[in-house]
């Protein structure tokens, strides 16, 4: 049974390739990166054999040791949806014992580029570790359990995820909560790193994983090489208990899942709204309808939350220089940026509604209707962000004189998009994920219509937008009248370029209406 | 008002499509008359769901004519469109909004006022059962839930033809009695109603027309009597399409059920 479970994981990373060529150029390139990245790790475990005291071999290992244990096990929340392979949940319908599953869904993880990778780099460690008889005899010991843990602890955080998102609300709100991490990580990790490799730092770290579940067993040989045979030997039995509590924790888990594979018992109620939400305040016309719609999704569907999220976040970023003090410069950059990715934004709106679209096509809604309300949610957060970071660029860099062109080049750029947009999203949706999907993932085939796509319309924006660029920059040099220039022009020439893109955005979905939702259900 | 009157609820002249080389409708013919009934029933891969889109200006012909109370679907688009209420299968709804919340979408998109949408898509949640469910998202809907909340979007407008793919697929006996109630009942004030279907037995008790379609066209259409000739609709419908393996004397194993 053991051998099946594994062989079966075998049988799906070979069919997995059978299905395009691109797909096997990916892997290629990417098996050859793995590989690369492997040597380099190899000569360096080897080199601190012979090169290096063995104080920098423990540091090394229990660090590098404990952030590969870490990385299998968020990798699963990271990578949720994308792998599916040997999904407990499948098993459930068979009849397999649930000792021999846990066992064989433990060994099918080491199948694989991760699995193998690991392995690899655990038995590694026993060159590093030759350094005494007794260290060459705990240290393949303690890089089998090492391996054994990083699999068992993921397939804990695996199973326990896919039981937590068997509930719609749970599992859809898991990549916010990580675009928000990793946003957090990522402003923390430029200043965090700096300290990290300040000198004498890094060992004082290491001795701390060295003592947690994740290091215990990376830094058992280190002991034993430096002659601490009872400190050694004691993380070892940790790291030996640490596996095993793993290992009952997932069986258990293992176990709940199995048995209520489809998550009926601990949904949380469903929620409750009972009002008419946007469509109660907003005009009571098709236009207005759409704009409620839109409005809703934008608040409720975690595709939209999640780029609403990244188009909030992503201007601030251009914060990160002034706050760290080398240069407060781009945040004049702000508000254009914010306008660019508002109005862009919208460029391919109906393939989000997905074959839900039929209703607009069944209700006759004309096409300036479905236009126009689309664009009601990224309007109204412009009107509050753009005058919003225009205000924080001239605060912090004290340029009040440039407020009118920073406030003209972000409007114009969101009404060009906006027009772009209108005419580009009737014109050809391209795959996105589909609704209660992972919304980082990509579907797959989608790749060379996206990238085309999207280049199109942000090259479209790009260059109607020059001239305000130009103007812009002149204010930038100090003509401040000029400033008021591509203000007054950002709002007389967008608004003409929303118009005109309305109008034959209007005029393309009213005659292929029909045609966009053909488009839509052969892309779901 | 019409252009021209003429007594077919649905007409269709010549209707075709072809997907690449696989022809899913071929040269189609039919006329539903007002008032009437009418069950559309055939085999996975009929056409059916094709022949309904392209009835309801969902998808474009190849070629043929689709008029809905004399308009031309295709040509005279805004007025047919209002006469018709769908239920389409297989698609996607808006499912983000409350079940309240979408029945009013499709009365604001066609222009209704708010109060009359409002005051409209409160009967019908009540009428639907639905009463309780009104505030809640329509993803979290269960199937038979989820039929109900479209076909209330399909009546918010009050129209004057039904047209409902497959309405009763993966409902539980509540809801389709539920569902069977509301349509018999807009069907004898005077609508008409055509659905389709493979529930042969639900078809037989509730259509007073029916058409058997098979690889895109009608193998037999008129009233459910002059359709049965004298057989059940099940019994007709096999002998009319065809294609039933014989089980025979296989799979002999799954018999021995002795213990």
């Amino acid at each position: 049974m053991v051998a099946h479970i594994v062989g079966l994981k075998w049988l799906l990373l070979r069919n997995g390739l059978r299905r395009s060529t691109p797909q096997v150029v990916g892997l290629i390139l990417g098996g050859l990166y793995g590989l690369a990245v492997l040597g380099g790790a190899l000569s360096g475990l080897i080199a601190l054999r012979f090169g290096l005291p063995s104080d920098v071999a423990r540091t090394t290992i229990t660090v590098g040791g404990s952030a590969v244990t870490f990385g299998w096990v968020v990798m699963p929340i990271v990578a949720f949806g994308a792998d599916e392979t040997l999904d407990p949940v499948r098993f459930a319908t068979m009849a397999v014992p649930r000792r021999e599953l846990v066992l064989g869904l433990l060994l099918s993880s080491l199948v694989g580029v991760p699995g193998v990778v690991t392995a690899v780099l655990g038995l590694a460690t026993v060159i590093t570790w030759s350094r005494s008889v007794l260290a060459v005899l705990v240290a393949p010991v303690g890089a089998a359990v090492a391996v054994l843990t990083c699999v068992a602890l993921s397939r804990v955080t695996s199973t326990a995820f896919s039981a937590m998102s068997r509930n719609r609300r749970s599992r859809e709100s898991a990549p916010v909560l990580m675009l928000l991490a990793a946003v957090g990580l990522w402003i923390g990790g430029s200043s965090i790193m700096e300290r990290l490799l300040a000198p004498g730092l890094l060992p004082r770290i290491a001795d701390v994983l060295g003592w947690t579940p994740l290091g215990l067993a990376w830094s058992a040989p280190a002991d034993i090489v430096d002659g601490a045979i009872g400190s050694g030997l004691l993380r070892l039995t940790l790291a030996v208990i640490v596996l095993a509590v793993a290992l009952l924790a997932w069986e258990s888990l293992l176990g709940s899942a199995l048995e209520n594979p489809r998550g009926t018992s601990g949904d949380a109620p469903a929620r409750h709204d009972a009002g008419l939400g946007s469509f109660g305040w907003l005009p009571a016309t098709p236009t207005g309808a759409v704009a409620a719609r839109s409005l809703t999704s934008w608040r409720r569907d975690p595709r939209y939350v999640t780029s609403g999220a990244l188009m909030i976040l992503l201007p601030l970023a251009l914060l990160l220089p002034a706050l760290t003090g080398s240069s407060s410069i781009w945040t004049l950059a702000m508000a254009p940026a914010a306008g660019f990715m508002l109005g862009w934004s919208t460029h391919n709106d109906i393939a989000y509604d997905g074959t839900a679209f039929w209703g607009h096509i069944a209700t006759g809604v004309s096409g300036r209707a479905d236009r126009i309300g689309r664009l009601a949610p990224t309007a109204m957060a412009a009107s509050v962000l753009l005058p919003g970071y225009a205000t924080l660029g001239c605060a912090l860099t004290g340029r009040w004189s440039l407020w009118p062109a920073l406030l003209g080049i972000g409007l114009g750029f969101l009404l060009c998009g906006f027009g772009v947009a209108n005419v580009m999203s009737a014109l050809q949706p391209y795959p996105v994920p589909g609704p209660g999907e992972n919304p980082f993932g990509a579907p797959p085939g989608s790749s060379a219509l996206t990238v085309v796509v999207q280049a199109v319309a942000g090259v479209a924006v790009f260059v109607l937008n020059l001239p305000l660029l130009g103007i812009g920059i002149g204010a930038l040099l100090g003509h401040v009248w000029m400033g008021w220039l591509c203000l007054g022009l950002a709002a007389f020439f967008g608004s003409a370029a929303l118009a005109l893109g309305t109008w034959w955005g209007a005029r393309i979905y009213e005659r292929r209406a029909p045609e966009l939702l053909a488009d839509l259900s052969r892309i779901r | 008002m019409p252009s021209r009157e003429s007594s077919a609820a649905l007409s269709l002249r010549g209707l075709s499509k072809a997907y690449g080389r696989t022809v899913a409708v071929d040269r189609l013919d039919l006329e539903v008359p007002r008032g009437s009934f009418f069950g559309l029933v055939g085999p996975n891969g009929a056409g059916k769901t094709s022949t309904l889109s392209m009835a309801t200006g969902l998808l474009r012909p190849d070629a043929g004519t689709a008029h809905v109370l004399g308009h031309d679907v295709w040509s005279d688009t805004v007025y047919a469109k209002r006469l018709v209420g769908i239920l389409p299968d297989g698609l996607r709804l808006f499912d983000r909004l409350t079940g309240l919340q979408l029945i009013c979408y499709s009365g604001l998109l066609r222009g209704m006022d708010r109060t009359v949408v409002t005051e409209r898509a409160q009967e019908l949640l009540g009428a639907l059962g639905l009463a309780d469910a009104g505030g809640i998202l329509v993803v979290d809907y269960s199937a038979g839930m989820t039929k109900k909340i479209s076909l209330a979007c399909a009546l918010i407008h009050a129209p004057r033809l039904l047209v409902l793919d497959e309405p009763f697929e993966a409902v539980d006996p509540i809801s389709a009695s539920t569902i069977r109630q509301i349509l018999e009942g807009y069907a004898a004030s005077g609508g008409t109603v055509i659905l389709s279907s493979h529930v042969m037995d639900l078809v037989q008790r509730l259509c007073d027309r029916v058409a058997i379609v098979a690889a895109g066209q009608i193998r037999a259409v008129g009233t459910l009597d002059e359709v049965r000739a004298g057989m059940t609709l099940e019994e007709r419908f096999v002998h009319l399409v065809g294609g039933q393996t014989d089980v025979g004397e296989g799979l002999a194993w799954l018999r021995t059920s002795s213990d």
